[in-house]
């Protein structure tokens, strides 16, 4: 019975390990893991291309080394952070919620089967995800890592090496965080529902920063350097690099030190993340379940501010209000909002450490990355809003607005438009004009201003043309949003060379009255195409992404046959 | 006075309702009864205009309401059958975006939701998430909602569900009461004591057609039977309800 028990709920807490409404709401659960799985293999295929072409026997040690550092540690981040990110996915389904107790709860099920069944899914799930990633480059660079000359003993060490200290590292995140959940997972219920979406966020954030803002290890003596030394300490993508060079064998002597204080810290950290993690699902299990049954199904209203601004007419305000107030309140909507913010963010990361130019005019106190920055944040912005909105967040509610007397897609096309703005370009803006009034004079801030407004405007306006939904309402198609990673990509070519244009532009009144005055009519255009299309006699307001087909097929080509 | 005639609908062919006719009076409360499947829901939701109907028409004082559906919507409040809410809006959230939507007055409106939230006893609760509302409280948000902007004709499916005995008393009067003032009530409901109660009229359907309406006083002449339980079991039920629990019984206790 209880081993039975086990493999039922083994099974369904696997699919659903990754938070289904928030990737596909309508999605196939096979298809899509096995999407996810695909990316990830596609990424190991692409990482470990460059393993062929590392000239190990033609190049100087140093340099060799520097290579190979920098590649560990590279597959190393890029491990912790697939399983960083599939943990703040995972957010909502690492642990026991209200509704698996509700259901399970009376059936004849013990608490410690539904505690296994949950943490083997978990480790399934973190063993699928390493595997995926680690396919190819688990193989093609741990023969490149076992060194020039050396024989299959070398080879199979530097296979075991690399395998355990990708295990530890995806390990160390997905219990650091379930740890951290767990924990917070004693507050008073009020209070943890408000800390845990800000802790997801956090530590979305803290994955992405630190994975595009960590020095690359470069040479000994910059591992060895004191001031390197303390700042490697708090990494823990270096604790993990160190314990690979230990368990490979291959720890330099000169910084010998260094290393083994590294691997010393991951052994460390990677202790401490278990205990807590065990820690936090013993908790969970003497004390959550009973306190999730227990918690009254009516909590205390809640405090803050309810007032929001009108934003047009009452359709309009409705509108704003209502997308609003469902991206503040869900997490999922926020988090690939964030995700969006956070490929912007890498992007600027990228073009600030490459080395800029160097001018002698008026421009030269304004950076190319300083215009870019605000600009493609912008334009992330603007993509993740826009995909965001084309996710649903409860279908069954969307009757109201089919039962309101709305206008068709023109008449809303204002409250839509308003929506992104407020909740993409105005931010964005609003940020840019203070961060860089702080660094730029006025007059260029206040020029560069009014050109971000005007690109705001296009690009609300071309990502919503022919968009004929109220935000969060319609059903949700997989695939949507590689339309939108096409837009981040398409508007980031685009962005660099607007804003070298720009750049140039700032020299001469003149060059910079003419950038503002084709962006005016671009603007306008943008506008009436929008518009236009609003306007469209087959235009209509949808709540269906995929409409019924006219005609149904019958399936009938097997007819006639006899079954085997 | 609204008007059904002739209204269809058929899902891959097969038919959820079937050539309905019938009508609701203002000023009378129409009570619309069926088992389940048999075509209730459908009827309002095409009524509603969320569902379009294969074939037939509704007339709403004369017109149909395909022909001018922004007017029609208007002037009609809607209870649907599930609780559906947008749960991470607080009560007082979801009646302003219903009020805006429908395009009230601001300060009149605050203060009719106001009205609302206190006569249904959710003021205390008004900033908290619906999420966090129990059936009962939801389908009180759903009542005001409908009730918000003065609407002419109600369609109300199963009304009564999840609230207590107070409430559905009140909600038994209020429905009386508004259709003393001249509304348009169509409610559907498988309370048949409170249907009893409350309707001027019967419409019962079963496997998507109508099989009896008329007001209960002539049903009761016509079928010689006291009740409305009466009437629908001999109308609408097919099975014989002794026989059956007999059965569930024998093939529980083996």
């Amino acid at each position: 019975m209880t081993k039975l028990q086990f493999r039922v709920l083994y099974r369904e807490f696997l699919f659903r390990v990754v938070d289904l409404e928030l990737l596909a709401p309508q999605g196939d659960i096979a298809k899509l893991l096995g999407q996810f799985g695909a990316v990830l293999i596609f990424l190991s295929f692409a990482l470990s291309m460059r393993a062929m072409f590392v000239g190990a026997n033609s190049l100087p040690l140093q340099t060799l080394r520097a290579v190979l550092w920098e590649r560990e540690n590279t597959l190393i981040s890029t491990t912790m952070l697939v399983v960083g990110l599939f943990a703040v996915l995972s957010w909502d389904s690492a642990f026991l919620n209200r509704r698996d107790v509700m259901v399970l709860a009376p059936l004849p099920v013990r608490a410690r089967t539904l505690f296994f069944a949950k943490i083997a899914a978990l480790a399934t799930a973190l063993s699928l995800t390493i595997l995926a990633l680690n396919a190819l480059t688990g193989l093609a660079w741990s023969i490149v890592f076992a060194g020039a000359n050396s024989g299959f003993a070398d080879v199979l060490r530097s296979l075991a090496a690399y395998w355990s200290t990708m295990i530890a590292a995806g390990v160390f995140i997905l219990c650091g965080v379930l740890g951290l959940h767990g924990l917070a997972a004693q507050l008073p219920r009020r209070r943890y529902l408000r800390v845990s979406a800000l802790l997801q966020m956090a530590a979305f954030c803290l994955f992405l920063s630190v994975y595009f803002l960590q020095p690359a290890p470069v040479s000994v003596k910059a591992l060895g350097a004191l001031e390197s030394r303390h700042l490697l300490e708090w990494l823990p993508t270096y604790w993990f690099f160190g314990l690979f060079q230990v368990l490979n064998g291959s720890v330099p002597a000169e910084i010998q030190t260094t290393i083994l204080s590294l691997a010393r810290r991951a052994e460390f950290g990677l202790a401490i993340a278990v205990l807590t993690a065990g820690t936090a699902f013993l908790l969970s299990y003497f004390r959550t379940l009973r306190k999730i049954v227990e918690e009254p199904d009516i909590m205390p209203g809640a405090g803050g501010i309810h007032w929001l601004p009108r934003f047009g007419n009452s359709v309009t305000t409705a509108i704003v209000h209502f997308s609003i107030r469902t991206l503040m309140r869900s997490r999922q909507h926020r988090v690939i909002l964030a995700f969006y913010l956070g490929v912007g963010f890498a992007i600027v990361i990228l073009f600030m450490q490459a080395p800029a130019p160097r001018q002698q005019a008026l421009s030269a106190s304004v950076s190319v990355a300083g215009l870019l920055a605000s600009v493609l944040m912008l334009a992330c912005a603007v993509a993740g809003a826009r995909m965001v909105f084309t996710m649903p967040l409860q279908l069954k509610a969307n009757w109201i607005f089919r039962v309101m007397p709305l206008p068709g897609p023109r008449g809303l096309l204002n409250a839509i438009r308003r929506s992104l703005l407020v909740l993409s370009v105005v931010p964005v803006w609003a940020v840019s004009a203070v961060a860089l009034l702080w660094i730029w004079p006025w007059r260029i801030v206040a020029g560069h201003l009014v050109a971000l407004a005007l690109f705001g405007s296009i690009l609300a306006d071309v990502s919503l043309s022919g968009f004929q939904k109220i935000p969060f309402t319609c059903s949700y198609l997989p695939g949507a949003g590689y339309r939108g990673f096409l837009t981040v990509w398409s508007t980031l070519f685009v962005t660099v060379t607007a804003v070298g244009f720009e750049r140039r532009a700032l020299d001469s009144g003149a060059g910079y009255a003419l950038m503002i005055a084709i962006l005016c009519a671009a603007a306008a255009c943008a506008r009436w195409w929008s518009v236009a299309r609003a306007n469209s006699p087959e235009s209509a307001l949808l709540f269906e992404e995929a409409e019924t087909p006219a005609i149904f097929a019958l399936d009938l080509h097997r007819d006639g046959r006899l079954s085997a | 006075m609204l008007e059904i005639r002739g209204v269809s609908k058929l899902f891959s062919g097969i038919p959820a309702v079937d050539d309905v006719t019938f009508s609701a009076r203002a000023g009378e409360v129409t009570g619309y009864l069926g088992p389940n499947g048999s075509g209730k829901s459908t009827t309002m939701k095409m009524i509603t205009g969320l569902m379009e109907m294969t074939s037939g028409e509704i007339l709403f004082e004369g017109r149909p309401i395909q022909r001018d559906l922004m007017a029609y919507k208007q002037r009609m409040g809607y209870v649907p059958e599930e609780p559906h809410l947008y749960s991470h809006l607080t009560g007082l959230e979801y009646l302003s975006m219903v009020a805006l939507l429908r395009d009230l007055p601001v300060k009149p409106a605050a203060e009719k939701i106001d009205g609302l939230l206190r006569l249904f006893s959710l003021r205390g609760d008004r900033h908290a998430p619906i999420s966090a509302y129990s059936k009962g409280m939801r389908q009180k948000v759903l009542l005001a909602a409908a009730l918000l902007h003065n609407p002419d004709l109600l369609l109300l499916d199963e009304p009564f569900s999840g609230l207590d005995v107070g409430s559905a008393l009140v909600l038994r009067s209020l429905i009386r009461e508004l259709a003393s003032r001249g509304k348009v009530i169509l409610f559907s409901s498988h309370e048949l004591e409170t249907v009893e109660r409350i309707s001027s009229r019967i419409v019962i359907l079963h496997r998507g057609r109508i099989v009896a309406d008329d007001s209960i006083e002539r049903l009761r002449v016509l079928m010689e039977l006291p009740t409305l339980e009466g009437i629908f079991s001999q109308l609408a039920v097919e099975q014989n309800t002794e026989a059956v629990s007999r059965e569930i019984a024998d093939l529980i206790l083996g």
